[in-house]
């Protein structure tokens, strides 16, 4: 277990993250170091970040975000960003900012079953 | 007759008693008009139903007026409230119940159809025609004809303002609730299957209506859980670069949620545009028919569209 603000839950081989408060710059950051360091003690192969309960995502955390995924990514944690709200996705993209190549779901439950399903292929 | 159900014009009006007072003083009725009405009361009596009738002549002498009391019956009706109208104002109490009956009366004008046109117009013969019968009234005695007659004209001209405000209330109103309905069906997003959801853009997309239909396309996208949103776009005159923009923001947000997007009906002229203005449209899966978008949709959730037999369908009966 991680001690940030945000916690790091480890479910099978896959990491999930729940994020249940506003995000302020040094609360991303902080996250960003848990989850990748989560990462490499668990060796977990699959990231999940429910952003469901946020009603705000400023660029900044965008980029943290979809920054975190990448990193996670090269340390061989496929990401995947779950619940986004339709007004945050529709602000992002009015922003510019199309977060290309990170992986999203609509549910934790479809997040899960993404996770399961690279899994699968992975080890066929 | 029966008014039906109208909505509260006292509220969309916002008229409560400060309201009243102000409009009573704005049309300078005080207690000294009121006064004067209340003594009128003996003239009222005497000659409401000639004033009644000569202001029917001139409504039933009109071809466009007459349409309004197609039978005796209603005649006979309508005579009766002008009468007891009439009588009304002699008791000069101008309170809200008075305003309420008289945005009644302008809301049912208004929606039988009668123009304001008609309505001020039998105003006028109804001033002249009283104004007739008080000098008769007073013996030719011009000025307290004249003083009678003022006091009538300002509850007269107080109850037309009243009776034009329902008219434009009315309208307004309307057209708020047309506003919403073409909204409405501007953006009709359509089940077609479980998880797939189909949004036919027809006519021109401008930027208030591209937000409506990105607004409209996340939320049903998270509301029913859609994995696939297939746009089709064969209703769409032009696609300009505008357009394209909008519909790639669409796409990309629709993404951003973790579902997917197809676009669908795109005619040969609106692929060479949007290879000729530059548009970058790779991250969207297209097809040109809406029937292929929908395969690709069905195969995207892991289903397809088999035949049942080798020799074509068989008989199905309602």
């Amino acid at each position: 277990m991680t001690s940030g603000p945000i916690p790091i839950l480890k479910i099978g081989s896959t990491l999930l993250a729940t994020i249940q408060i506003e995000l302020h710059d040094t609360i991303v950051d902080s996250f960003q170091n848990d989850a990748l360091e989560e990462i490499e003690r668990t060796g977990a192969n699959g990231l999940i970040i429910d952003i469901s309960a946020l009603e705000t995502v400023d660029s900044y955390v965008a980029r943290m975000l979809a920054n975190t995924a990448k990193m996670a990514k090269l340390m061989g944690a496929g990401t995947v960003i779950v619940g986004m709200r339709p007004a945050v996705a529709a602000t992002l993209v009015r922003m510019g900012y199309f977060m290309d190549g990170i992986q999203t779901a609509l549910s934790l439950e479809e997040g899960l079953e993404l996770q399961a399903s690279r899994l699968k292929s992975n080890t066929e | 007759m029966n008014y039906g159900k109208q909505p509260d014009y006292m509220a969309i009006l916002k008229i409560d008693d400060d309201e009243r007072k102000g409009r009573l003083a704005f049309f300078e009725l005080t207690e000294e008009d009121f006064q004067r009405l209340r003594a009128l009361k003996p003239f009222a009596d005497r000659w409401t139903h000639e004033i009644t009738e000569g202001l029917y002549e001139l409504l039933m002498g009109q071809p466009e007026s007459r349409v309004f009391f197609p039978d005796d019956a209603t005649l006979s009706h309508v005579k009766k409230m002008q009468n007891s109208y009439f009588l009304g104002l002699f008791s000069a109490n101008f309170d809200l119940g008075y305003v309420r009956d008289r945005l009644r009366v302008g809301a049912t004008h208004e929606r039988i159809g009668m123009p304001p046109k008609l309505y001020l117009g039998a105003y006028h013969r109804y001033l002249h025609l009283i104004h007739m019968k008080l000098v008769e009234h007073f013996n030719g005695n011009e000025t307290e004809a004249t003083k009678a007659l003022s006091s009538i004209r300002k509850i007269i001209f107080f109850d037309m303002a009243l009776a034009i405000d329902t008219y434009i209330a009315a309208y307004l109103e309307t057209m708020t609730r047309h506003q919403a309905a073409i909204r409405e069906l501007s953006t009709p997003v359509i089940k077609v299957h479980d998880r797939i959801l189909l949004l036919p853009i027809v006519g021109t997309v401008d930027t208030q209506r591209a937000h409506q239909i990105m607004e409209t396309v996340l939320l049903q996208v998270v509301e029913q859980q859609a994995k696939v949103m297939i746009l089709d776009i064969a209703g769409v005159p032009v696609v300009d670069t505008k357009v394209a923009d909008h519909i790639l923001k669409t796409t990309a947000a629709v993404q951003l949620l973790g579902s997917q997007t197809i676009l669908t009906g795109i005619s040969a002229s609106v692929a060479r545009t949007v290879v000729q203005l530059g548009v970058e449209i790779t991250r969207m899966h297209t097809r040109a028919k809406l029937s292929e978008g929908i395969e690709l949709a069905l195969s995207i959730v892991g289903k397809r569209i088999t035949s049942k037999t080798s020799h074509g369908g068989e008989e199905v009966r309602p």
